[in-house]
């Protein structure tokens, strides 16, 4: 097997559409119409998705070739075969969505130019390309699929319960699509800024601070037990001529549901891991994607292998039930997806297979547990003990921890816990509650600098 | 199908459980590492108590999981109090007290003490 080195971006150029200089900002900005970013929320008021997320992952890079809201050729595309216009794979639409009334109020046409708001400052512009009218239901049901049109994977219709549904179903009828371009780039509040590493950087970190030749890239909304420590090491065995040099975990961090635990736990949990030796700091970095998550298995793989393939990874563990929720989609849908393809979903094979696809390396792993006979925390291909077998929960361990039992080392990392315990502390609660979704719904992770913009 | 709730025993659990007939039921998990025992609930039980605390789910394992700490109080109580894990239904009728145990804990619950 030849050695492998950090595979090109996805579509082959890394966007970074950032400008930090303040003048050429400034006159960017001037003479634009303004808009106020809204979040996407429920009928009841809840926020389930904030767009600024979006626009921060496509302007940093991490949504390479993507450079901002869709035109609807572009939309067409991806809901259609998984690929936007110009051929390149992307799972996912990506819409700046506005409501009737707003669209009125800006009177904005083709060829205006747009200064996108956010926490009352300038944040964004955007050169308006196309403004067309989608059906939201229709794009939520062609994003994730049928059970009649998708039979391979789909098991269930989506609907009402499924948080990625309702997301495209709760937006509004109007998009207006063009390249985004950051003008005031966000300040990230501490833990995240530690944290945040962009793709540029990112594969310059890689390359030129660890020495990673390959890296295995691991997804995670979860505070880290013993079974994704050994699912992160065992993964990582694969490799070229010896295994992965590096471990990068990359959380998703966006619009939470109560009873996750808290992005700030997540993120020092994971950082505990190494900082504490599990896994060497030297072949283990933590870093996080802003992405409110859409819970779409395959199609959510797909954006998780763009995401890390563009930050420098040549590896992307898949385990089962891969950004899952509910019984929508068949528990291996990620992996048929990455080993033989989804037809119906625009894949005759492997998405790292077909033409302008990904070049990220799938590698797809089955269940770890603990077997009282092999004394370990044992791989399910490798252990006979089956009916011994003592197999990890989440929901289990959360329900150790609200009732304040620190769980044993070999199930969580006493310093994993520490780090619930510190942000326990600090939100008086382990879990994310009504508090800490009202405190992050109106903070947001970042804070924007004043800005003013001077009149064309 | 049946389904399973797990009370996990601390070391002030366990004692209390010494010496009864339920202390042969105790199973040791993760090496030894945890103590649980664990409660049979048929179907038509579990429905009652996933329809009751709306976080409440069955993971992989068929465990009833996420539901409150008060729930799992009343069912380690019950334990106690009867010697028997044949207890479901004593839970269920305290159903209303639980519910209103577990409002409170949506917005607070105490950090344990550690360094
Ligand atoms: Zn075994």
């Amino acid at each position: 097997m030849p050695k492998l080195n950090i595979p090109p971006p996805h579509g082959g150029e890394l966007v970074y559409r950032v400008i930090e200089k303040r003048d050429y900002a400034e006159s960017m900005a001037a003479g634009a119409i303004e808009f106020d970013l809204k979040p996407t929320t429920l009928p009841d008021g809840t926020p389930i998705r904030h767009v600024y997320r979006e626009i921060m992952s496509v302007c940093y890079g991490f949504f390479s070739p993507v450079e901002g809201s869709m035109t609807s050729a572009d939309l067409e595309g991806v809901l259609k075969e998984r690929r936007l216009e110009n051929g390149w794979v992307f799972p996912y639409p990506i819409l700046l969505d506005v409501s009737d009334e707003d669209l009125k109020a800006m009177d904005v046409k083709e060829g205006d130019r747009l200064l996108l708001k956010l926490k009352g400052q300038p944040f964004a512009v955007m050169d308006v390309e196309e403004i067309y009218k989608i059906n939201p239901e229709e794009v939520a049901t062609r994003t994730f699929g049928t059970p009649e049109d998708n039979p391979e994977v789909v098991r269930e219709p989506f609907n009402e319960k499924h948080p990625g549904y309702m997301i495209y179903k709760m937006m509004n009828s109007n998009v207006i699509a063009g390249k985004w371009t950051i003008i005031n780039p966000p300040k990230f509040r501490e833990p995240y800024d530690r944290f945040w590493l962009p793709p540029a950087e990112c594969r310059t970190v890689i390359k030129y601070v660890k020495k990673w030749r390959t890296c295995i890239a691991h997804q995670t909304r979860n505070v880290p037990h013993t079974g994704h420590e050994a699912l992160m090491k065992n993964a990582a065995y694969t490799g070229d001529i010896e295994p992965c040099h590096g471990i990068l975990v990359n959380a998703i961090i966006g619009a939470k549901r109560r009873g996750d635990y808290p992005n700030e736990a997540i993120l020092e949990g994971h950082e505990a891991v190494n900082k504490y030796g599990y896994i060497k700091p030297s072949r283990h970095m933590v870093t996080f994607t802003l992405w409110d998550m859409r819970y779409g298995n395959p199609i959510e793989s797909l954006l998780h292998g763009i995401i890390r393939q563009n930050m420098g990874c040549t590896h992307h563990m898949f385990g089962r039930d891969h950004a899952a929720v509910g019984e929508y989609y068949d528990k291996y849908a990620t992996q048929i997806l990455w080993s033989k393809g989804i037809p119906s979903f625009g894949f005759e094979a492997p998405p790292n297979e077909v033409e302008k696809g990904l070049k990220i390396i799938p590698q797809n792993m089955a269940e770890f547990w603990y077997c009282p006979v092999c004394g370990e925390i044992a791989y399910s291909e490798n252990c006979g003990h089956v009916d011994k077998k003592q197999k990890f929960s989440g929901s289990f361990l959360r329900g150790m921890v609200a009732e304040g039992v620190m769980p044993p080392k070999v199930v969580m990392r006493p310093e994993v816990y520490k780090a619930i315990v510190k942000w326990w502390k600090v939100f008086n609660y382990p879990f994310v509650n009504k508090k800490y979704l009202e405190n992050l719904n109106a903070n947001l992770e970042v804070d924007l600098e004043p800005m003013e913009i001077p009149k064309a | 199908m049946v389904h399973y709730i797990g009370v996990i025993l601390d070391e002030s659990r366990y004692e209390q459980i010494k010496g009864t007939p339920i202390e042969e039921k105790v199973q040791s998990i993760f090496g030894g590492a945890l103590k649980m025992l664990v409660v049979e609930v048929p179907e038509d039980k579990s429905e009652q108590i996933l329809k009751a605390f709306d976080r409440a789910r069955i993971d992989s394992r068929g465990f009833i999981e996420d539901v409150p700490v008060a729930f799992r109080r009343a069912v380690f109580e019950e334990i106690v109090k009867n010697k028997s894990l044949d207890i479901i239904d004593k839970v269920l009728e305290r159903l209303p007290e639980i519910q209103e145990l577990a409002k409170k804990e949506d917005e607070y619950i105490p950090p344990p003490e550690i360094e």
